[in-house]
């Protein structure tokens, strides 16, 4: 039925704010190869926090590059929000990454030569954009970073630079925020400080986040949280506890029973 | 995001320094050449102006050069003087060359200029000539001089002086009559000496004749244009006499002298060149390290929503400032370097003060250079940086190393058919033409040769490796060295290119020495030369009179003494000029001194409209023994009969005929004479005897065999010197560049610093590890521009020596492996800082090292 096709696409597109569609990666060739993904279907939906775990090399990261445009993917396709990122040309996911994608990484990765200040601006000004004064407040209230706004990432704790990170994504107000294990390089206050910020954002102004974590304590803060195991999509939870999280990666530790099939 | 490039430009600023020094280096060497020489040309427009400061139209001969310039006579000179505007005329009767004798000690006063002029008794109409003591010369025997002159000289009025007067061609002793200087108390204009006769004997010396004058300066009276008095005078000019005003005689006067100093100008900039071209490598290694260290900031950006263009423009806008910078200094620099010319040039001439002339032109070359060097420099590292993955900032992406295979394929593409090119130069018998072959040949080997180069870096690195790389820490050195070798062949690139310019040059130098010394050893029955510096073409008219060697002939132990003219001015064989001139000498007397082969007729003593010429030009003039030919010398045009061809060798080639000829020619005087002597008689001796004779012909050098070659291959020293700074400024620029790429590595190789550093490798042996490392580097370059250098210098010599011009191609070992030590030198120096970087790493902080 091709004609059914578009209509549904953008009905899908109204409540997601992306979507993997048997997603397949492979890395190298012959013997080197390493499948990473093997026919992922995931649909994020919007306003909500979602958590991707699961082992190493289990292909979660891989899994947010491939959602995030970063990486490509070798079959299959991605859509953040109505855009199909598979396909989209260097300059289309420079306008992607632009509009409707922000990042948060494990290793903050501020420019020490900026401020916090500027740091969380310079996505705005790469694009040419000027800031919204009135979400531009809201979020560094949020953050609570009023008073070291002049600061330069090396005056500051883990725990604010990840915060400056943090508004530094929420600032465009973008469809989606991609976060790779933010609180990775942070101890457990600093990163429940931030964890807790990331939640308000998706609780108090709707912000979509996906987050990939290894940390049961983090993923419970999500709404959702998908275990990936060997590429594929293994087990779901909805309102997850750590308790919970933890028995489901126990249960993932057991040789897989799926995964048959290259 | 142009905030956060100018923020990071400031933290890389000791990296950025190296490649600033370079654009530095350039740009001071190129704004040094035309500032130099603008103000070189602004004293001497200023001097000129001084002598023409009463002058408003200058009559002078088209052609001074000519063999008979045109004269003006008494009648001519009277028409022009009446002239409706003129107020004063200046008629100028004056020669060059006319060298006094210092009193004191005999000796020909050395000076950049010698005049001789011809006054009329009164007091110069135009005022720039006063008289201070004395009198102007009235009688034949007397003469006025300069302050300058009489300093220099050490007379005084009253004394005598003797003169060397140059249509004469022999001195004679005058009475100073009168002291003279030029107004506002200046004792000389430029340092010139100065000698003026009585009017009629200066014209009949200089010019052959009484009342005859070589042009006219005139003032004209008030309310007169100077433009205005230049038409008048035009419209009633003799032909083959040309009029320009006070101002564009000047300004044609400083331009001729200016040329003098050209030499500077195009050493200057051939080092702007070299310095340019290493630099473009300099820059280009700085800035892919700085891509490559600020991978995961590029990538960040990316991932932040910047494009490729806005990641490549951030690179080339830091390019940019670099350059601005650069520029800045390098200017500034150049100034001081032209000052320091200036003051090096005024110290040897004396020269109106004009100040530093920086003309706009020089400001904006100086600039262009460095941002276009700096930005074709940046150009690949940007759009590297531009491609870097925007996931580069989440995980580390291995970016594995590009193979060699397409580079090495284009490299072959340029190398192949270079060498093809320089061995069909070498080997082919092309004329003239070789050289351009050459020529294109050498330049794409060297393009092909430094595409090679990383291909050639790993099997030759290795192969150096294991004469020094002993041990583990050294062993360790050599695989480092070998790790990368896009960045080592990109690092030794200045040393290859520097290596290959002085291993060409001196290779090249080299055998036509050796060359010179084995034709002047063996071939020759010559003891001792007389030769003739002149300042024009060489044409009879400056010299040594012939008859002097009547006296060589007479000093006991002297075999033989003969004596060459030469006659380089308008001389034509067969319809053809021939701008290598015409010898006039006894042949049979030079067959007994020199190697006279005949493959056709015979090389015998020639009477009058004989001649003799090498094989080479008989076959372009299509002549053989028998042969009758038009031959035009001197402006006469007589038959000549072919008596012999010989075989053209590197000390003999050219067109001889018989001294009756040399009635024709310009001048009576030889330009070079040659001694034999009897068996076991010492040269030393004689020489010293003969440059007694000589006294009296200033500009004439006396030497044995040695000297001669040591003097014909002088100008190919002060190119070898020259070229070895060259090579120096080059090696500089090449010791930042490892220096550079060092620290760079051993940034990147923290981790595995400390790692070997936790496993027991102590300092020292850390230090060699980099030591090795640095070597190799400078090592390899010099050993593949050594290789380039001396092959490349082989083809040419041997092109040489297919026309005749060297026998042998000798390869100077002596100073290549001069060269050799100092790269190793070089390298030793560009390891200290990075060697005390890696030695200071903290174990255990170097292997956290994040």
């Amino acid at each position: 039925m091709t004609t059914a096709a578009p209509p549904l696409t953008r009905q899908r597109a109204e409540t997601s704010a992306a979507r993997a569609s048997q997603v397949w990666k492979v890395y190298g060739t012959g013997e080197a190869q390493v499948v990473a993904l093997r026919g992922v279907d995931v649909e994020l939906e919007r306003g909500r926090f979602t958590a991707i775990m699961g082992p190493s090399g289990s292909g979660k990261s891989t899994l947010m590059h491939c959602l995030a445009g970063l990486d490509s993917v070798s079959r299959g396709q991605v859509f953040v929000g109505d855009t199909e990122v598979t396909g989209l040309s260097d300059a289309g996911l420079t306008r992607l990454r632009r509009e409707k994608i922000g990042f948060i990484f494990q290793q903050f990765n501020l420019l020490p030569t900026l401020t916090a200040e500027e740091n969380i601006l310079l996505p705005l000004a790469i694009a040419g954009r000027k800031a919204d004064p009135q979400w531009f407040k809201t979020v560094i209230e949020t953050v609570g970073l009023g008073d070291r706004l002049g600061h330069r990432p090396s005056q500051l704790s883990g725990g604010q630079q990840q915060r400056v990170a943090c508004a530094r994504a929420l600032v465009s107000r973008p469809e989606v925020v991609f976060a790779d294990e933010p609180t990775g390089n942070l101890d457990s206050r600093s990163g429940a400080e931030v964890l807790g910020f990331l939640r308000r954002s998706v609780t108090e102004y709707g912000q979509t986040i996906v987050m990939v974590t290894h940390d049961a304590v983090a993923a419970s803060y999500a709404d959702r949280v998908i275990f990936l195991a060997d590429g594929q999509i293994v087990a779901e939870l909805t309102a997850p506890t750590p308790e919970r999280v933890l028995d489901t990666l126990k249960s993932l530790d057991r040789p897989a029973p799926l995964g048959t099939d290259l | 995001m142009i905030k956060a490039s100018l923020r990071g430009l400031l933290q890389r600023k000791l990296r950025l320094s190296l490649a600033v020094f370079a654009i530095v280096l350039s740009v001071a060497f190129l704004a040094g050449s035309l500032v130099l020489s603008d103000t070189l040309n602004a004293r001497f427009t200023a001097l000129f102006s001084t002598i023409n400061q009463n002058v408003s139209v200058v009559v002078a001969a088209k052609d001074p050069q000519a063999v008979e310039p045109a004269r003006l006579t008494d009648a001519q000179l009277r028409a022009l003087s009446e002239v409706d505007g003129v107020k004063a005329v200046s008629p100028d009767v004056s020669a060059q060359g006319v060298i006094p004798f210092r009193a004191t000690d005999g000796e020909p006063v050395s000076a950049d200029a010698a005049l001789g002029f011809g006054v009329d008794g009164n007091d110069d109409p135009l005022g720039l000539v006063e008289l201070r003591e004395g009198r102007w010369p009235t009688a034949e025997g007397e003469v006025t001089i300069t302050a300058h002159t009489a300093e220099l000289a050490k007379v005084k009025r009253g004394e005598q002086l003797k003169v060397y007067l140059p249509v004469l061609n022999e001195p004679r002793s005058f009475t100073v009559v009168g002291v003279a200087g030029y107004s506002g108390g200046r004792d000389s204009l430029a340092g010139e000496v100065v000698v003026m006769f009585q009017q009629a004997f200066a014209q009949q010396t200089f010019y052959g004749g009484t009342g005859l004058y070589g042009g006219a300066s005139f003032a004209a009276e008030d309310g007169v244009s100077d433009d205005t008095l230049k038409q008048r005078i035009v419209e009633k000019l003799p032909a083959g006499f040309k009029a320009l005003t006070g101002q564009e005689s000047s300004e044609e006067q400083s331009a001729q002298v200016g040329v003098l100093f050209d030499v500077f100008k195009y050493i200057l900039i051939g080092f702007a060149v070299v310095a340019g071209v290493v630099g473009i490598f300099l820059i280009f290694n700085t800035f892919n390290i700085i891509v490559a260290q600020r991978t995961r900031e590029l990538a960040l950006l990316r991932a932040l929503g910047a494009g490729w263009g806005q990641v490549a423009g951030s690179v080339l806008l830091e390019a940019l400032i670099v350059s601005l910078v650069g520029a800045t200094v390098g200017l500034a620099a150049g100034i001081g370097v032209a000052a320091a010319g200036e003051a090096a040039i005024t110290s040897q001439v004396e020269l109106p003060a004009a100040g530093l002339v920086i003309a706009p032109l020089t400001v904006i070359l100086a600039y262009l250079l460095g941002v276009v060097v700096t930005l074709i420099a940046a150009f690949v590292p940007a759009v590297r940086a531009s491609s870097v993955p925007p996931v580069a900032a989440m995980r580390d992406v291995v970016r594995p190393d590009k193979s060699l295979t397409a580079l090495s394929i284009v490299g072959a593409v340029f190398a192949l058919p270079g060498i093809g090119l320089v061995l069909l130069g070498a080997f082919a018998d092309l004329g003239g033409t070789a050289f351009l072959v050459l020529l294109g040949g050498a330049v794409l080997v060297f393009i092909g040769a430094l595409l090679l180069s990383p291909l050639l870096a790993r099997p030759i690195v290795r192969g150096l490796g294991a004469l020094i790389g002993r041990g583990s820490a050294g062993n360790l050195g050599v695989r480092n060295a070998a790790r990368n070798p896009r960045r080592t062949a990109v690092t030794a690139a200045a040393i290859i290119i520097g290596v290959t310019v002085i291993g060409m040059t001196a290779t090249v130098v080299q055998s036509f020495k050796t060359s010179l010394e084995d034709i002047m050893g063996d071939n020759i029955g010559v003891e001792v030369m007389i030769q003739a510096n002149v300042t024009a073409a060489p044409d009879g008219r400056q010299g040594f009179n012939p008859k002097a060697l009547d006296q060589v002939r007479a000093i006991p132990g002297v075999k033989e003494a003969a004596a060459w003219h030469f006659d380089a001015l308008g001389v034509s064989v067969a319809g053809q000029p021939q701008a290598f001139g015409i010898f006039a000498t006894d042949v049979g007397q030079a067959s007994r001194m020199f190697p006279f082969d005949a493959t056709d007729g015979q090389i015998r003593t020639l009477a009058a409209q004989e001649l003799v010429l090498d094989d080479n030009i008989a076959e372009t003039l299509k002549l053989k023994a028998g042969d009758r030919t038009p031959v035009v010398i001197g402006g006469v045009t007589r038959d000549y009969t072919v008596v012999g061809v010989y075989q053209a060798t590197p000390i003999i080639q050219g067109i001889l005929v018989g001294e009756a000829a040399v009635a024709d020619f310009p001048g009576p005087l030889a330009f070079q004479g040659f001694v034999s002597l009897n068996d076991g008689v010492d040269a030393a001796p004689v020489v010293e005897k003969i440059e007694t004779i000589m006294k009296d012909y200033p500009g004439v050098q006396v030497g044995d065999r040695q000297s001669y070659v040591d003097q014909a291959t002088a100008s190919y020293d002060f190119l070898l010197i020259a070229v070895q700074i060259l090579l120096l400024v080059a090696l500089v620029i090449a010791l930042l560049g490892i220096l550079n790429t060092l620290v760079l590595s051993i940034v990147e190789r923290t981790r595995e610093l400390g790692l070997v550093r936790a496993v027991g490798l102590s300092r020292s042996g850390l230090v060699w590890m980099v030591t090795v490392e640095s070597v190799l580097i400078t090592v390899f370059g010099v050993f593949l521009g050594l290789a380039l250098g001396v092959g490349l210098g082989a083809a040419f010599t041997k092109a040489l020596m297919t026309l005749e011009f060297a026998t042998v191609i000798a390869i100077p070992w002596l100073e290549l492996g001069q060269y050799l030590l100092a790269a190793v030198v070089a390298g030793v120096l560009a390891a200290v800082i990075p060697a005390r970087m890696a030695a200071r790493l903290n174990v255990l902080d170097a292997i956290s090292y994040e």
